[in-house]
Formats: C-alpha cells, sequence, structure tokens
C-alpha cells in the first residue's frame, strides 16, 4: 500500500518537474568533434579558414534568430576553431533587446533588425566593429551597407536581408490579394497567419491610412489601431518562429510572412504565391551587432570571418533562403552551387525586383512614441 | 555556548531553518518588494524603469486611461484589462472543473483496485510527466492539426462509410487551450483525491450496507463527504497554476488566446513595460490569495495539504 506521504513526495517532484520545464528555451550546445575529421554530421566538408584568428576563447555566445542558422555554419566553425557555440533564441526583436537592457552580459552576437539598432547604440548596447579585424568585410555587396540605421556600419555587418510580404496557397484562396489592404476582406475570417511584429503590423496598417509607416502622431496610431481591431478577427495566429509550418499543414491559407519562409514553403509546395502588395512591402535586414561587454570577442571575429567567407555563407541560399548581402557567397554558388544559384536568380521572392525595393518601406526607430506602439500592440493581442 | 543552544529551543529552531529563511528571503521575499517598487514606477521609452510614485499601472489595469480627455468617469473606459482578468479565471473554474471529473472516478478506481495493482497505475499517472512539458503540448499540436491526427482519424471512418468530413478546426482556438491545461494538470488532481479516497475504511462500506444504503446513497454519504478533503487540496494545486499559465496558451492558441500570464509575460519582453507587468503580476497574485482565502474558508485547507 502506498503511504500518503510516498503520494506527496510524488506530488512535490511533480511540481517541481512542471516548474522547471515550464522554464522552456534555454541554450543548447553542440557537441565537439575530432578538430582533424572536420567533416560536420551531415556529411558536410568544411572549408578551411581564409584569415586564421588566433583565438583563446573556448565559448561564442550567439543570441539570434529562431531557425536561421545553418547547423553545418555551427559545426564547422566549432570543428575549425575548436569553439563551443551557444546558441540562444529570440522570436521578436523586442524581446532581444528586453534581455540585453536587462543586464545580459553573457551574448556576444546578436542579430537585430534595422530599427532597433539605432535604440541600441543609443542606449551603448554595442560595440563599435573593428574593420581591421574582419577582412571578410570586403566580401559584402555594398548595396546592404551604409543604411539608415548605421550609415557607416560602425556597430553592425549585414547578415541577411529580406521583405515582409503576403503569402497565399493558390489551391485555397480563390481571390488572391494584391494589396495589404485586401487582407480586411471577411473571406480570410480565421485564415491568416501573421509574423509576430508589432512594428511592422502598425506600419503597414499606417501605411494603407495614406500615413508615414513610422509616424509618431498619436491620433494617426489611434487610428490605425482602430483599423488593426478589424483585422485582428482573421487572424488565425500569430507566429515569427515558423510561419510556413502552419501554412503548409493547412491550419492557414494566406498571411503576411517573410522571404526565407515563404521561399521554403513554395518549395515543399508550388501553390503557395508571395505577392508584394501594392502599397509596398516592409524592408528589412538583419544584421550582426556585437554587445558592449561581450565576453569573448577574439571569437566574434573569428566568427564573423569564417561564416562570411563564399565557401560557407553559401549555404544560406540553401538552409535559409533570404536576400543575400554577401557577393562571395553568390559568386562562389554561381560555380558550385549552380542550381541553388539559379533558383535564387529566378525568384523575385529572394532575387527582390528593383520596383518592390524602390516602393518598399523601411521601419525605423520612433523614439518617444515607441510606448504608444508597445500599447496598441498589447491591446491587440488582448481583445480577442 | 554550545550549551546554550541545547538549551534554548527557539533559538535551534530559528538555527536549523535558518538556510530556507535565506531562501526565502533572497528569492521570494526582495523579488516581491522590487515587484512593488517597480510596479509604481514608470517606464522610459526605450523601456527602463523610471522610479517615482504612480499609480498610473493600476489605473490603466482597471481600464481607465490616466491621460483620458474625455469627460465622465468613463470617457475612455477601456474593459481589455478585466476582461483578460475573467478570462484566466474562466479558464482556471472550467480546467479545474474538467480535471476534477476525470480524476475522481479515475482515482476511485485506482484505490479500489487490488494493493497489488495501485503502485502500478499510480506509476502509469506519472510516466506522461518524464517528456518535457513543452514537447508534450506540441504533440497536441500534432494531434488537433486542421490535417492532424484526429482529423485524419475521423475522415477515414467516416470515408469507410461513404461519408464527406469537413476537417474540424480544433488547434488555435480557447478549446484546445482548455484541452491542454487539463491534460497538463491532471495528476495534480488524481494523487491527492486517491489519497483520501484510499485512506476510507472499509468497514464504513460495511456498516454502511449493513444499514440499508444503496450504492448511490453510499457514495454520497460516506465516500464523498470523506474524499473532500483531497479534492479541495487538488482544487488548489490546479487552479493556482492554471492562473498563471502561459506556455499551453500560447502555443495552442496560436498567441491570440491571452491569459494575464501571457500579458505579464510580454509587459518583460515584447512590450518592454515592467513597471505595467509588475503592477499586473501583483494584481494577479492579490486575487489568487484573496480566492484561496475565502476558498479554504469554507472547505479548510483541505487534510491532504497539511498531511504534507
Amino acid at each position: 500500500m502506498i503511504k500518503s506521504t510516498v503520494i506527496w513526495k510524488l506530488l512535490a517532484l511533480l511540481t517541481i518537474f512542471s516548474l522547471s520545464l515550464t522554464a522552456c528555451g534555454g541554450g543548447q550546445t553542440a557537441t565537439e568533434a575530432p578538430a582533424s575529421q572536420k567533416v560536420t554530421a551531415s556529411g558536410f566538408v568544411c572549408p578551411e579558414p581564409q584569415n586564421k584568428v588566433e583565438v583563446t576563447s573556448k565559448e561564442l555566445n550567439l543570441f539570434v534568430w529562431t531557425e536561421y542558422i545553418p547547423q553545418d555554419m555551427i559545426e564547422c566553425f566549432e570543428l575549425v576553431y575548436g569553439i563551443t557555440i551557444n546558441r540562444e533564441e529570440y522570436s521578436t526583436n523586442e524581446e532581444m533587446y528586453a534581455k540585453l537592457s536587462a543586464g545580459s552580459t553573457t551574448y556576444d552576437l546578436v542579430q537585430p533588425t534595422d530599427y532597433i539598432v539605432k535604440l541600441m547604440i543609443e542606449q551603448n548596447l554595442l560595440q563599435k566593429v573593428d574593420k581591421a579585424r574582419f577582412p571578410a568585410y570586403a566580401n559584402y555587396d555594398p548595396n546592404y551597407l551604409g543604411l539608415p540605421f548605421d550609415p557607416s556600419n560602425e556597430y553592425t555587418v549585414p547578415y541577411q536581408a529580406g521583405t515582409d510580404a503576403i503569402v497565399y496557397n493558390a489551391d485555397k484562396v480563390q481571390n488572391p490579394p494584391k494589396s495589404w489592404a485586401d487582407l480586411w476582406n471577411p473571406e480570410y475570417a480565421g485564415r491568416m497567419v501573421f509574423l509576430d511584429d508589432s512594428r511592422a503590423i502598425i506600419g503597414l496598417t499606417l501605411k494603407i491610412l495614406g500615413y508615414n509607416p513610422n509616424t509618431k502622431d498619436e491620433a494617426q496610431l489611434k487610428e490605425a489601431q482602430a483599423k488593426l481591431a478589424e483585422l485582428v478577427p482573421n487572424i488565425k495566429l500569430f507566429d515569427s518562429d515558423s510561419p510556413k509550418t502552419a501554412l503548409l499543414a493547412g491550419d492557414v491559407d494566406l498571411g503576411m510572412t517573410w522571404t526565407g519562409e515563404a521561399f521554403l514553403a513554395q518549395q515543399d509546395n508550388p501553390a503557395i504565391q508571395y505577392v508584394f502588395p501594392t502599397e509596398g512591402a516592409v524592408l528589412w535586414q538583419d544584421n550582426w551587432a556585437i554587445p558592449a561587454k561581450a565576453p569573448h570577442l577574439d571569437a566574434v571575429y573569428a566568427w564573423l570571418n569564417y561564416t562570411n567567407q563564399g565557401d560557407i555563407f553559401w549555404m544560406m541560399l540553401r538552409d535559409f533562403p533570404y536576400t543575400n548581402p554577401n557577393k562571395a557567397a553568390l559568386d562562389y554558388a554561381k560555380d558550385a552551387q549552380p542550381d541553388l544559384y539559379k533558383a535564387y536568380m529566378d525568384s523575385p521572392i529572394t532575387n527582390v525586383p528593383a520596383e518592390a525595393v524602390k516602393n518598399g518601406f523601411r521601419i525605423e526607430d520612433v523614439g518617444e512614441a515607441t510606448p504608444i506602439y508597445d500599447q496598441i500592440w498589447t491591446e491587440l493581442k488582448g481583445g480577442q | 555556548m554550545f550549551q546554550r543552544i541545547r538549551e534554548n529551543k527557539p533559538l535551534q529552531g530559528f538555527l536549523l531553518s535558518s538556510l530556507s529563511n535565506l531562501f526565502m528571503v533572497v528569492l521570494l521575499i526582495i523579488p516581491l518588494i522590487l515587484t512593488l517598487v517597480i510596479s509604481f514606477g514608470r517606464r522610459a521609452p526605450n523601456g527602463t524603469v523610471i522610479y517615482t510614485f504612480s499609480l498610473d499601472n493600476y489605473i490603466r489595469l482597471a481600464g481607465f486611461d490616466p491621460t483620458c480627455e474625455v469627460p465622465g468617469l468613463f470617457g475612455c473606459f477601456n474593459d481589455l484589462y478585466i476582461n483578460i482578468l475573467f478570462r484566466s479565471i474562466g479558464l482556471a473554474i472550467a480546467t479545474t472543473t474538467f480535471v476534477i471529473l476525470m480524476a475522481y472516478p479515475l482515482s476511485y478506481f485506482i484505490a479500489r483496485a487490488p494493493i497489488k495493482r495501485r503502485n502500478t497505475f499510480l506509476f502509469l499517472v506519472l510516466v506522461p510527466m518524464w517528456t518535457n512539458f513543452v514537447i508534450r503540448v506540441y504533440a497536441w499540436m500534432m494531434l488537433l492539426r486542421t490535417q492532424g491526427v484526429i482529423n485524419g482519424f475521423l475522415g477515414w471512418l467516416l470515408g469507410l462509410f461513404g461519408l464527406n468530413f469537413v476537417p474540424l478546426e480544433m488547434l488555435y482556438t480557447p478549446g484546445a487551450v482548455l484541452v491542454g491545461m487539463v491534460y497538463e494538470y491532471l495528476p495534480f488532481m488524481i494523487l491527492p483525491i486517491y489519497t483520501s479516497l484510499e485512506k476510507i475504511d472499509n468497514s464504513l462500506y460495511e456498516a454502511a450496507a449493513d444499514l440499508g444504503a444503496n450504492t448511490l446513497r453510499t457514495f454520497f454519504r460516506v465516500t464523498l463527504p470523506l474524499s473532500m478533503p483531497g479534492v479541495v487540496a487538488g482544487t488548489i494545486l490546479v487552479f493556482i497554476p492554471v492562473m498563471g499559465a502561459f506556455v499551453v496558451s500560447d502555443i495552442l492558441g496560436g498567441k491570440q488566446f491571452v491569459l494575464v500570464g501571457n500579458l505579464i509575460q510580454r509587459q518583460f519582453l515584447d512590450a518592454r513595460d515592467p513597471t505595467f507587468g509588475s503592477a499586473a503580476s501583483l494584481v494577479l497574485m492579490v486575487m489568487t490569495l484573496v480566492v484561496t482565502y475565502f476558498y479554504t474558508r469554507k472547505f479548510g485547507f483541505g487534510e491532504e495539504i497539511v498531511v504534507a
């Protein structure tokens, strides 16, 4: 017979279990393999570093977007340099910013997008990138350098670029949307997935209303909030981790997503279409930035130099096909991976047409108006 | 000196508990005071806390707008946060009710099983807990998807009879969140109810039968009253965590079904407003305390908790 005290021990154990498990997330640590082999688990043979950096650190702590760094890239770096990579992931810029500004000092590299870069620089959260220690900087296409949030690339260097635009499943949607405004159509009620991205969604709504997508005007923002409240019933879920999953699984039929997710979804299901809305797509660029108190600077430069080699960074075309700012990688892929290169160049999703770029808009830091944006977002998502 | 300690019982008690006291002060009391202080602060545009004494966060939670320019008390009244609170309470009550309805018969079955089998059954109740909680919730996603396991099975079944099947929309609905919560907290109800049922002396049932009570009467006059302490203890163990939960509603609700837990979590990350998040946590804590206080006043703490 089980005594009641035993039950209580079990129950206590159960409580501890469930509490500890709720605190999910956390770092993933990859295992180390003998340095002589230099072949990843998937069989990829790692190229040698072109600019070998002297490294004493044994670790590199990445704080990056979910599903955004190829496994081979991580494994190769670990094999070549004998460094263990600890990876923690986030799915909104705001989340990353909140953790960093709360005083986290363990991260070596983060991946902020446009508008949050300026805020992080102002808050002294970042340190300057030392170009003298980063020869692979020459591999970048100048079109992706000198953007307004960091005009001389003092604090950031590009990772990947892309767009937020409309995605739909042509098999399921009879009247395909052509503009952001079309997404308000009641026909789409409960059928849409949206990125969990407050600034982009409020921005595109302001654009529909004919306002500046980065407005600081409270009256315009209130109007956008009222307009957005009408959109919420159409949205089935917000997902910035893997929006393509719900689309491919048939839980939703259309919505708003970003470049790489649309490209990969289309490979799985050719009926998935990506449309640049008439009001303009959201243009963005994710960047590498080094937190001010990064503990493993030597490993940071080793990582930046190694991963930006053409013979490494080409794998973005294979694993996370966004718009690629690395000239050397595209040149390498042209000869070594002609199929991937052709798919990349031929697709308007990755190789964005000039008029879509011209028509698009960027999200900028709004300074004092930030709390209004945050409050609108809280109220919209709570209002079901 | 040791002589003094040996003679001084209260001092002994203090020394023995000093480690846990320190633990409570550092990890509970101080954070609580910090939360209280922050909740009276204001957020700066960049998301840092400006320490001041302002009730704005509480006013906003209650649905009023401190900057409101429309005349009248309810000029800018916004019931958003009150609705979120009621939604959480409603879900917690629904979860607890379903959990009791499912746990009671199972506990009864285990308690009346042959003694040798009881250990096995209790063990089986705990086996799913060996898998990470988040993974178990993701498993529910696979089951509930529009093209998921359940819809696939139903479609196949109806297909056998030549019927057309329209897949049910289950994932990303409030129902999905409820299912996830019930699943997650079921063991927390089974164990206390089992304990109280198992303690009931068999002779009481015999006496009831001797005195002519039928099965139904025996259940309502003997079994149920004697097992109430277990139900009460289980209710406390289920209701309170559900009130603050946010993972299940995020994953199975598609970030669309917002509970107080989600609201609070978002304030610290996405919305970068720790002051409002702190205020919301304190309100949640006080509310849970009040509910638990009245509940235990009426039903007692449940002997089962005291046994521990």
